[in-house]
């Protein structure tokens, strides 16, 4: 299984749209730190390095960051599919499930890489504001962007760990669904089209009250949930993931190749 | 007997309600080498992703080494497989780089056994250049080598030989002939019927899934041809003499195994006692890619209802459409068309 994975991982970070969305990652949040027109716009001015991360992932998380999740996950099957490298793996003797076990992993891994480059690049796109102290709030925490008097860096630096570790593990879903979708279609440009139309047709039922708190596509905010709410939240999404992964497993293990 | 390194029994697959594989049976033994012939579409590679374990048969059943390859995954430690044409590598590895790949998930090949199988396919000098710059005989090439890292008792090859120059063509052949004569159990699809008659032990001749013919090549390397002055009444002479073990007219000729080489010597001799003259006597050497071109000839027109084209020497046949054997009931297993013999 190591060596599965050891494989699996090094093909990650050879995909395109790995480097691809690396690219995004650092650009994206200079957009945000240097906005001349923020507060024409949104009303407030950014006065710490530490916010700016917040505009990045409320203005990423609904569309950037699942694309380039569901992407990559398509397409770390759909390269072996097009290159013919999976049957030469499968003819070794490691079975479907261990195989797919390993991309599993990858995939769910990948959002906690994406989410750590993003934090990073975000803080480093708003040095230019500093690290130290602030009058105002991280944007993350219960008091949004004005906060409630000096926040201290320590603090500032644990909210935004909590949020974008949350945000990682609500998109771990959207990578196992865009990788079952690729095992339904055996195509990868298939398998992220059928993810995007399933989170756009989710996002259009919150005309219905009743189910909008479940919805894939709600979860996608959880990283705003209050401390005390997560855990209901976090065991819901990783409920979506196991169901996804298990359906990926059972219909991969019975697939002519 | 020994159980069959590979064994399909009645197998059968259909994709969307069309069988591309009809009830499809045979045996591979340890030290054979078994060919799969058979036009484009005949679904040679289809049997292949069946054998080795890639596809679920929608009927029948595959064996390797005795067990079935879906149940018992661990099987595979003993397959060694080109499924691809041209074999399918990571592109940003080198040939030594993914060699090494496929060691570590198979077992732990050491790394003299990748230098080995690399000399072996005259890739030493290419083994540490990414394999996206390697030619399609190269690929080709290294998928033998990758088939043959862990000294496999199955080799299951799907066209391995395609795409490459007369060298490269000779070198797959003579490994897998090794391969062969070292133990191992060879099944390959191929249209290169020239190279395969020089060392295959069975060639199953394919047509719309379905097995129309299988030729023992074995036995037709040890026949002989003699034109005589009465083909009839030196078969009938032949066929009482205990150092013949079959004889048959072919045309003019007739065509005869004798039980030794020693026994060659002999026929002229039996035959002048019954007054028949030997005109020419030679070892037979059996056309495939014609009795290949006859008996798919001959299929087509049975299911179409046709007299099929005349064959090589000017014959033809018609199919009775159902099952037979050879005129001789050796050497050939025909099913649902008129096999010959002799030919």
């Amino acid at each position: 299984m190591s060596t599965l994975l050891r494989m699996e991982f090094g093909k990650l970070l050879r995909l395109t749209s790995v480097r691809f969305g690396l690219i995004m990652l650092l650009v994206f949040p200079l957009l945000w730190a240097y906005a001349p027109g923020i507060f024409e716009v949104y009303g407030f001015f950014l006065v710490s390095a530490y916010q700016v991360p917040a505009l990045s992932l409320l203005s990423s998380m609904q569309f950037l960051l699942p694309l380039l999740v569901a992407i990559t996950a398509a397409e770390l099957l759909g390269v072996e599919l097009s290159n013919g490298t999976m049957p030469t793996v499968l003819l070794r003797p490691v079975t479907r499930p261990q195989w797919l076990a390993a991309k599993l992993l990858a995939i769910a891994a990948y959002p906690f890489m994406v989410m750590t480059v993003f934090l990073i690049a975000s803080l480093l796109a708003g040095s230019f504001y500093g690290f130290g102290a602030f009058f105002g709030g991280t944007g993350l925490g219960e008091s949004g962007l004005l906060g409630e008097g000096l926040m201290q860096p320590a603090a500032a630096l644990g909210e935004l760990l909590r949020a974008y570790a949350v945000a990682a593990i609500a998109l771990i879903p959207i990578g196992l669904l865009s990788l079952l979708f690729t095992v339904i279609f055996m195509n990868a440009a298939g398998g992220a089209l059928a993810t995007l139309s399933t989170l756009i047709f989710m996002q259009l039922l919150i005309v219905f009250p009743a189910i909008e708190p479940f919805l894939l596509t709600t979860q996608l905010s959880a990283y705003n949930t209050p401390v005390n709410g997560l855990t209901w939240v976090v065991a819901l999404i990783l409920l979506y993931a196991a169901l996804f992964a298990a359906l990926s497993v059972v219909l991969f293990e019975r697939k002519d190749f | 007997m020994s159980t069959p390194a590979i064994e399909s029994v009645n197998l059968t697959k259909s994709y969307g309600g069309r069988p591309v594989v009809r009830d499809l049976s045979f045996q591979v033994n340890p030290g054979e080498v078994y060919a799969l012939v058979g036009p484009n579409g005949a679904g040679k590679t289809t049997v292949i992703r069946l054998v080795s374990g890639l596809a679920f048969p929608t009927s029948g059943s595959v064996r390797l080494m005795g067990k079935d390859p879906h149940q018992h995954p661990s099987v595979r430690r003993s397959l060694g497989a080109v499924v691809e044409a041209p074999a399918a590598f990571y592109p940003y590895l080198t040939g030594r780089g993914n060699l090494r790949l496929h060691g570590n998930l198979a077992s732990d090949v050491p790394d003299s056994r990748i230098d080995e199988v690399l000399r072996m396919m005259d890739l030493d000098r290419a083994a540490d250049r990414k394999v996206g710059v390697y030619s399609l005989g190269m690929r080709q090439r290294l998928g033998v080598a990758a088939a043959m890292l862990t000294r496999p008792e199955v080799l299951i090859l799907d066209e391995p030989a395609s795409g490459m120059d007369p060298l490269s063509l000779h070198l797959v052949h003579s490994v897998l002939q090794q391969a062969a004569q070292a133990g191992a159990a060879v099944l390959i699809s191929t249209h290169h019927l020239d190279e395969v008659v020089a060392y295959c032990t069975r060639v199953a001749i394919l047509e719309e899934g379905a097995l129309i013919d299988e030729v023992n090549l074995f036995d037709r390397r040890e026949r002989f041809r003699a034109e005589v002055t009465d083909a009839p009444r030196a078969k009938a002479q032949l066929e009482t003499a205990p150092f013949i073990r079959h004889v048959a007219v072919r045309g003019d000729d007739i065509v005869f195994i004798p039980a030794t080489p020693d026994d060659v010597g002999r026929v002229s001799t039996s035959l002048a006692e019954v007054g028949v003259g030997v005109l020419e006597m030679s070892r037979d050497i059996f056309d495939l890619r014609a009795y290949y071109r006859d008996r798919v000839g001959s299929e087509r027109a049975r299911r179409t209802g046709a007299f099929p084209a005349p064959g090589p020497d000017g014959t033809s046949t018609r199919s009775t459409g159902s099952a037979s054997t050879t005129a001789s009931g050796h050497g050939t297993r025909s099913t649902g068309g008129g096999g010959r013999d002799g030919r």
